[in-house]
């Protein structure tokens, strides 16, 4: 982070906003990713890969901002594997691949580190 | 500066709010949503509102048309648009100049690098507020038709309602994203209306924008099948940059060019046909250069346009100068 940064009034209040807020966005992310894996078609699985990259996106664009950068960067890899599948030739298939379990597992990991 | 942040994270909302509070005591409103902020803009006096942060990744309308919309209204056709995104492909860039914006700032973003692009707009905007103030001053009329008001030739010039033409400065910071992307398999070229002084001196102010206009939409058309940016850079020049993978013919071009302002049949106020016509430069491939090195390149595409503009008027009246038989 910055020092400009570091000298805002209140990055204290919007740090721990951010973490109050990352537990709950944390639990979703998890929620959809265990619904695509369970997901029986193509469109469920997608629909909640989808849903879980755009939080995990906010994250992203956030968290190196108010001092967690490894936590932005782990997010963004996650939200790099589901763009590429969504985009891929696979997309089709009713198949959740499981990488993008494994990196999310290791985002939530990441999120438990910080609220520890 | 009166600044409308809208993003659908609320942590960047506050942090971007506070921020802006703090190194410029600037006012800040702030919207979850394009509809909200258009919403806002509509419930307010349109001139509430005086520079704009848009992210791009927003659910229903995302930041890129929001940023089209906000272009449409009147008294926002010159405000700054801050793209404030994660999206940091070349495709989004694109888009997002194309639709408007005049700078891009990509998550997560430094505050130093943040609090400049913020400086540079407010400067943006406080350069216009004394040019309207100029404008509705008790004189205005009798400066207006004046001398002294004419268009600065060498100037540059913003030109509305233009498909894909962009401020230039938007221009110089579309490239400074580019390079910082290190995406630089894009060229540059630029086109100089021939003998833009006599049309600068014959016409009225009016007239004359009118003129510059006419050529961009011109040029536009012609590279309609293209992805392209352009900006009019003053002195008659008009600089494009396109995407990789196409390397424009420039001759062909200029013919095409020149054949559709042919067509145009453009006149002035008093229905005298203006034959303007333009020169190319050279296309410069930005493969490979440094930041420095692009703003360079396209210092170097505009020299050349220009540089072949006066060549071609040159040999017209130099004809037995050249070593040549009539």
């Amino acid at each position: 982070m910055s020092s400009v940064a570091l000298q805002i009034p209140g990055l204290d209040r919007i740090r721990l906003r951010f973490l109050d807020l990352l537990e709950h966005r944390k639990v979703n992310i998890a929620r959809h990713a265990l619904a695509a894996w369970d997901g029986e078609t193509a469109e469920e699985i997608n629909a909640n890969l989808e849903a879980a990259r755009s939080i995990l996106h906010q994250i992203a664009g956030t968290a190196g901002t108010v001092g967690y950068e490894a936590l932005g960067i782990t997010a963004q890899h996650c939200e790099a594997q589901i763009i590429a599948h969504i985009e891929g030739p696979y997309a089709d298939l009713a198949v959740c691949p499981g990488e993008i379990i494994w990196f999310i597992d290791t985002f939530v990991e990441a999120c438990d580190g910080l609220a520890e | 500066m009166r600044i409308l942040a809208t993003d659908d994270d609320p942590i960047i909302l506050e942090l971007v709010s506070q921020f802006l509070i703090t190194v410029g005591q600037h006012d800040v409103v702030t919207a979850k949503s394009a509809s909200e902020a258009l919403d806002l803009l509509s419930k307010n006096d349109p001139a509430y509102i005086e520079c704009f942060l848009n992210d791009i990744q927003m659910p229903q309308m995302d930041g890129i048309e929001l940023a089209r919309q906000i272009r449409k209204l009147p008294n926002h056709a010159t405000s700054p648009i801050i793209m404030l995104t994660a999206m940091s492909e070349k495709r989004y860039i694109d888009d997002a100049f194309a639709a408007g914006a005049s700078d891009y700032i990509t998550k997560p973003f430094d505050m130093i690098e943040f609090k400049t692009r913020i400086s540079m707009a407010e400067q943006l905007v406080l350069s216009r507020k004394t040019v309207t103030a100029k404008l509705f001053a008790p004189s205005a009329l009798k400066i207006a038709v004046g001398k002294d008001d004419a268009v600065d030739l060498h100037a540059p010039v913003e030109l509305n309602d233009i498909d894909n033409v962009i401020a230039c400065s938007a221009m110089e910071n579309y490239v400074a994203q580019l390079s910082r992307s290190s995406l630089f398999g894009s060229t540059v070229f630029a086109f100089t209306l021939r003998k833009p002084e006599t049309y600068c001196e014959a016409l009225s102010p009016a007239e004359f924008k009118f003129l510059l206009e006419d050529v961009a939409e011109c040029i536009s058309d012609c590279l309609a099948d293209h992805q392209f940016l352009m900006t009019y850079a003053g002195n008659g020049t008009y600089l494009c940059i396109t995407e990789s993978g196409w390397r424009p013919e420039m001759s062909k071009l200029m013919a095409a060019v020149n054949l559709h302002l042919n067509q145009m049949k453009i006149v002035s106020n008093t229905s005298a046909e203006l034959y303007p016509r333009v020169s190319a430069g050279n296309a410069i491939r930005l493969v490979w250069k440094s930041n420095d090195q692009v703003l360079s390149a396209l210092g170097k595409a505009q020299t050349s346009a220009e540089h072949a503009a006066a060549e071609f008027e040159r040999l017209k009246s130099d004809f037995f100068h050249t070593g040549r038989l009539a």
